[in-house]
């Protein structure tokens, strides 16, 4: 690990990846104005080579993030900067021109390859658009296969011969085979197999290593982004709730609702498990869904065990707690849960 | 709810003012002009255009358009050229026999088709194939030669009913409907088809889904299963290719009545068409509109009735 | 399509959503699919002889079109005038055959203009986002409502009988038709995530449309020009049957018809062979775009439960079952009807009041053995072997009218994904009462106070509200929530649960399994759950039966197998698993398994985990039995004494990934699923 920092990377590098106060609203007219924003404010660094981990569950509005990163969703305030250049406002033809080393790999294997389209003309497809042709790109795109362990025959052949495990390699292939520094990585693994998964996840690990890549590593599962993550970011209804190191916030989360993602997590040891949904069913979280929270305050009230009036009234700030910030106004109190 | 009813009822409204429009400047684009029709071939060119003066032909586009609009509000579709007399009110004659041909052909085909389509997707096999095909012919028959086909079995060999002809229902009841039962007959022939096919597919999308299994898990009896759990998710395709199906037999009627010789709104169309009589052509345009638009607004309400889905939209 | 990439290959037999645009067939070489249809071949082989027929009838026509043989008018066919002449004495065939070109041509351009205009128009709307969309379909809704018929005679009223420009305008009306079915698809083409990437890859919109959206729509645009074709045929037809055609000598199909209409009393033959030529193409393009789009006519697929194949293998009942269990599997088999065998030898046995898992990756047969329990088994899988003993029944040979009347009263079921499990088109209550009513032969009123009950009991506080809910209103977890109500109404005494959380949040699916737990706690329900998440076992199941490629490999209580795993795959699940215990560091590196799951029909001999397994040996791969474990469970390994206390070891970083010089990773492409025969 070349940039396992333990705290936010030192001002002094360009960050990778730099998003700040992003907001991202569905729809447009008064409905969509008085709905809460799918993403809410939101910022992160990526430093050169480190992985980021964006947890949340559905509706924390984390796949947005990634998509507005990428250019796919418009965001309605905020900048996201690449290498210290500001991308907001940039087609996605422009982005590939000026700063064509961003790239991503999705969630379903099954749809992020062309069925009619051999993996040949896959990889390749990128590499035209930088200008890379005929022989040259046919070879970078066997180094491409060969780099995630696939046969350099494999470029002839069509996605449905592959398993799942095996075109979610083929889709890194497709991110790496322009030599981006940049990936977004959209739940890679979450549509997988747990033995498969195992083997793309250790393959993320060592390429990005051999070749210092920022990731941002968006999943639903803390488990896995502790694995490949240096920090972790986690999201709630599109707000930031907890953002620190990874062993941090997987050792001793400072926020209510990062103590409901760890406890509710199953681990595959009956009597540790047991225990677990013992503490965890004492601690007293509310159901999802049950109530709606307030606009104004913390969006995890109606759940949280910890919430009083002032958590109602004023959204809280992200603030230091121990080795990591949270949006808590009792952050204090937490690890008594 | 209001929000969807409100919607449909402007589309509708849209509708009718898009078919005013595009007939409105159809005839204002065309070659003649209203007087050279009203005079004939004996019109001088000053007569002619005394009688455009007239009718308002040379006023701008826009003042005769809000001026029809004006009429049009009140049930005014002004006057033929060829014989001068009201045009609504002929329509008003008109419109029962193509409505009601429309009508009965609309229902005989939902009727027959959901019977057949549903009883194919439950019973499948054999039975299921033969229906599939023989609908796939059905649709693809020219309604004017089922109808000449039908009027030689049924009227001609088997002498049951009358060949042609309309008889008022205010004259005769009985001879009211035996005049329209080959029209409706011929019609429902590729409508049934069309229905039966939608309902055929919608019926083995139903059964295939994932809550149809729920309700075999809990032993529900097949019967409810089929007939009400399946048929009412089937229901709402069905409606809905059943709007389009009376958008398609009431202009398909027009050929029919032509058929037939029937005094409908085919026949004032086909007459206004090789007569070039203007304003009838737009009255024959606008009134089929409302009809359609009418009755797809109907349909639309039946869909919400249907779909807790489309209602909350 | 193969089956086997499916995501989950236990919905092996399970039919593909027919509503999905059909992504294009791999290259093939040889006949494209639609024509190996009869339908297709026929209807393909028809437009071809009526099209060449069409444009060369001024080369080989027998007569002139205007051409009157007046002694024979009105003739039948004879071999003069092969399909008879008319009632001036003219050919019919020539005049069928010269009169063919233009209604052709008319759909054709038709079809064309509608094209033209109806495609881009979904191209756009689909590219651009929801306000466009709205503003285009409006628009097009408006035109769909229109009578097109008689905007195309007021047409014809101003402009003549000037046919190409008139079934142009007929295009331009059908345009909004074609619109909204390309919108759909392309709608759906867009969501696939292959085209997003070819976006970030800085694609320009027009080559990601024509590179990754086109191609994929390109069987529905078929599908829909040959119907469109034929509709314009008919209106060509029925507007020349009015007069509004070619006009006289000129012949025309329609007005052909009309003609012999007039002597349908003197000669009715004369209907017959214009009115068929025209049916007859209409037909044709119908068929082929039935074949297009893969409906052989009727396909059978019928949603009948028939629910085991006529060669089961005389079940291994002879041993009484056990009464303190509550259900006994023994040597249970379910096999695709004249197909391989997706489950093999399964036996397991549940005690009342306890929890069964059966864990395992996709395709290990997990589903296929937990349906076969309420005899739900997908059209064409059936039960081939064994018992399912059951309150001193064998469910595996229950007539389908008796195992009706088991399932939700005995044995319920709860599936995977809570949100399409329940009805969309009745309310919640609807579907709880029905049922209520049916099991517990209650009353309307007092079987709505048992539905309210039911929703409190699993954790539901606003069961008032719940209840006069659609489906559609409710999140996942609800939805869940009021999925376990509804298999609670007939008081079954066991819960086939079917991967019951997979589809929620981490947090709703804590609350989830909560609730399960503190019904088995409460009533003394047993339970079966088909889970792949091991996390999921350890937190509810009481016994697992681990399972891989259709067969048990290990079965135990949950704490021997999880703490003590006996077989080296379960050994290898739990060392790939990421979820570290509190207190212990994050691996460096998982521990994983090469290759995949071997498909149904290629089962190897012996072990059928040898091939990817750290610790195989050559006696791996002749057949034994399986060795007790875990006090009542079992171990199918043959050296699971020596491998106790075994670790699967993390495979070192190059070897798997990285292909070595000699023997490539790359598994071979999986075989599709009736080939090969490996297995027994």
């Amino acid at each position: 690990m070349t940039a396992a920092a333990v705290s936010p990377p030192a001002q002094t590098t360009t960050p990778a990846l730099e998003v700040r106060d992003l907001v991202v609203r569905y729809g447009s007219g008064r409905k969509a104005r008085n709905a809460a924003p799918a993403v809410d404010g939101v910022s992160f660094d990526i430093a050169p080579g480190e992985t980021l981990g964006l947890v949340g569950e559905s509706g924390s509005g984390k796949s947005t993030i990634g998509k507005a990163v990428l250019g796919l969703q418009k965001v309605t305030a905020g900048t996201v900067r690449l290498h210290g250049q500001d991308v907001t406002a940039m087609s996605l033809k422009q982005r590939s021109r000026t700063v064509a080393d961003l790239r991503v790999v999705f969630q379903d294997p099954y749809s992020s390859l062309n069925p009619a389209r051999t993996i040949g003309q896959t990889l390749v497809e990128p590499l035209r658009l930088l200008g890379v042709r005929g022989p040259d790109a046919a070879q970078r795109a066997r180094a491409a296969l060969a780099s995630v362990g696939l046969p350099p025959d494999a470029a002839d052949r069509y996605p449905a011969q592959f398993s799942g495990g095996q075109r979610q390699r083929i889709a890194i292939a497709r991110a790496l085979v322009c030599d981006p520094k940049v990936v977004v990585l959209d739940e890679p693994v979450s549509a997988l197999d747990l033995s498969t998964q195992a083997t793309v996840l250790n393959l993320l690990a060592d390429l990005r290593d051999q070749r210092g890549l920022s990731f941002l590593f968006i999943a639903h599962d803390l488990g896995v982004v502790r694995f490949l993550s240096q920090r972790t970011v986690v999201l709630y209804r599109g707000q930031v709730m907890e953002a620190g190191p990874a062993d941090a916030v997987g050792e001793q989360p400072r926020h209510p609702y990062t103590v409901a993602l760890t406890a509710a997590a199953p681990v595959p040891r009956p009597a540790e498990q047991a225990a677990r949904r013992a503490a965890r069913e004492s601690a007293g979280f509310g159901t999802a869904g049950a109530a709606a929270p307030s606009a104004t305050g913390c969006p995890f009230v109606p759940r949280c065990p910890l919430a009083t009036d002032v958590c109602v009234q004023q959204r809280p700030p992200l603030r230091p707690v121990g080795d990591s910030r949270a949006a808590c106004h009792h952050a204090d109190r937490v690890p008594s849960l | 709810m209001p929000a969807y009813i409100a919607r449909r009822l402007a589309m509708a409204v849209g509708t009718v003012l898009a078919a005013v429009v595009i007939s409105f400047l159809l005839v204002h684009s065309a070659d003649g002009s209203p007087g050279a029709v009203a005079l004939g071939p004996s019109g001088t060119p000053e007569a002619i255009a005394a009688k455009n003066h007239e009718l308002g032909w040379d006023r701008p586009l826009v003042t005769q358009f809000v001026d029809y609009l004006g009429h049009l509000v009140r049930g005014d579709l002004g006057t033929s050229l060829i014989d001068n007399r009201s045009i609504a009110t002929d329509l008003a004659t008109r419109l029962p026999v193509t409505g009601f041909i429309a009508l009965f052909a609309t229902l005989l085909s939902g009727v027959v088709g959901v019977v057949v389509g549903v009883t194919a997707a439950v019973r499948g096999g054999r039975f299921g194939k033969a229906i599939t095909s023989s609908s796939g012919v059905a649709l693809s028959l020219p309604a004017f030669w089922v109808g000449i086909l039908l009027v030689y079995v049924i009227s001609l060999q088997l002498g049951w009913l009358p060949a042609t002809g309309y008889v008022n229902f205010t004259d005769d009841p009985v001879g009211w409907f035996q005049s329209l039962v080959l029209p409706v007959l011929t019609l429902a022939v590729g409508g049934a088809a069309i229905v039966a096919r939608t309902a055929n597919a919608g019926m083995r999308d139903a059964l295939g889904q994932e809550h149809i299994r729920t309700l075999r898990a809990l032993g529900t009896p097949p019967w409810r299963i089929r007939y009400v759990h399946a048929l009412r998710y089937a229901s709402v395709p069905v409606v809905s290719v059943l709007g389009i199906q009376f958008i398609a037999l009431f202009g398909g009627s027009v050929i029919i009545e032509n058929l037939f010789a029937l005094p409908g709104l085919g026949q004032a169309s086909q007459a206004a068409v090789s007569a070039h009589d203007f304003p009838a052509l737009i009255g024959v345009v606008v009134v089929a509109t409302v009809v359609v638009v009418v009755t797809n607004l109907l349909l639309d309400l039946l869909v919400a009735a249907l779909d807790p889905k489309v209602r909350a939209a | 399509m193969s089956v086997l990439p499916l995501p989950d290959a236990d919905t092996i037999a399970a039919e593909a959503a027919p509503t999905e645009p059909v992504p294009p067939a791999q290259r093939r070489r040889g006949v494209p699919g639609f024509l190996r249809r009869p339908g297709g071949a026929l209807g393909a082989a028809w437009l071809v002889v009526v099209v060449v027929a069409s444009f060369t009838a001024p080369l080989w026509r027998p007569y002139a079109v205007d051409e009157q043989d007046l002694d024979h008018r009105l003739a039948l066919p004879s071999g003069a005038h092969l399909l008879g002449t008319d009632p001036t004495g003219r050919d019919v065939l020539s005049r069928i055959a010269t009169a063919g070109a233009e209604p052709l041509l008319s759909a054709a351009l038709t079809v064309l203009v509608a094209f033209a205009i109806g495609l881009p128009l979904a191209l756009i709307a689909a590219e651009r986002g929801k306000r466009v969309e709205q503003v285009i379909s409006r628009v097009t809704e408006v035109f769909l409502a229109l009578p097109s018929t008689i905007i195309l005679l007021a047409l014809i009223g101003v402009i003549g009988s000037r046919m190409y420009i008139v079934m142009a305008a007929l295009g331009v009306l059908i345009s909004a038709a074609v619109y909204r079915v390309m919108l759909g698809v392309a709608q759906s083409v867009r969501q696939r995530l292959y085209v997003d990437a070819a976006r970030v890859n800085g694609l320009g919109s027009l080559r990601v449309n024509v590179v990754h959206v086109l191609p994929s729509m390109a069987t529905v645009i078929a599908v829909q020009a040959a119907q469109l074709f034929g509709i314009g045929l008919l209106i060509n037809a029925g507007l020349a049957f009015l007069g509004f055609g070619p006009s006289e000598p000129q012949p025309s199909w329609g007005f052909m018809i009309q003609d012999a209409s007039k002597h349908i009393y003197d000669d009715p033959w004369l209907l017959v062979p214009t009115g068929l030529v025209l049916a007859l193409t209409v037909v044709a393009a119908n068929e082929l775009a039935d074949a297009l789009a893969g409906k052989a006519a009727g396909r059978d697929e019928r949603p009948r439960a028939r629910r085991r194949a006529p060669l089961r293998t005389a079940a291994a009942a002879a041993a009484p079952a056990d009464p303190a269990n509550v259900l006994e599997v023994r040597d249970l088999s379910v096999s695709v009807d004249g197909g391989p065998q997706l489950v093999s030898g399964v036996s397991f046995a549940l005690r009342p009041g306890r929890v069964l898992g059966l864990v395992g990756e996709s395709g290990c047969g997990k589903t296929m053995t937990a349906r076969s329990l309420l005899g739900l088994l997908p059209d064409g899988v059936s039960v081939s072997g064994g018992v399912i003993l059951w309150q001193g029944r064998d469910l595996a040979d229950l007539p389908e009218k008796e195992l009706n009347a088991v399932r939700g009263r005995e044995i319920a079921m709860i599936s995977q994904e809570p949100m399409v499990a329940l009805d969309p088109m009745f309310s919640v209550e609807y579907q709880l009462v029905q049922p209520i009513r049916r099991f517990r032969g209650a009353g309307r009123g007092e079987a709505r106070r048992i539905a309210a009950e039911l929703l409190r009991n699993v954790g539901i506080v606003d069961a008032e509200r719940v209840l006069a809910s659609h489906p559609h209103q409710l999140s996942g977890g609800m939805a869940q929530r009021v999925a376990i109500a509804l298999a609670l109404t007939g008081e079954p005494k066991l819960l086939v649960a079917d991967e019951p959380t997979t589809a929620l949040d981490v947090t709703v699916q804590a609350e989830i399994l909560s609730l399960l737990r503190a019904l088995v706690r409460d009533t003394g329900l047993s339970v079966v759950v088909v889970s792949h998440d091991l996390g999921v076992v350890a937190d509810i199941c009481d016994d697992v039966a681990v399972m891989y490629a259709g067969a048990v490999v290990e079965s135990g209580t949950a704490a021997g197998v999880l703490d003590e795993p006996a077989h080296p795959y379960a050994m290898a699940l739990l060392a790939a698993n990421p979820h570290v215990p509190a207190g212990e560091p994050v691996p460096v590196r998982l521990a994983s398994i090469a290759g995949t799951v071997p498909p149904p029909g290629s089962w190897p001999t012996g072990c059928r985990f040898a091939g990817r397994c750290q610790f195989a040996q050559q006696q791996c791969t002749t057949p034994f039995p399986a060795l007790p474990a875990h006090g009542d469970g079992t171990v199918l390994c043959i050296r699971a004494a020596e491998l106790s206390g075994a670790r699967w070891g993390a495979v070192a970083v190059g070897a798997e990934t990285v292909p070595a010089p000699a023997a490539s990773t790359l598994t071979p492409p999986t075989p599709p699923l009736p080939t090969a025969g490996a297995s027994r």
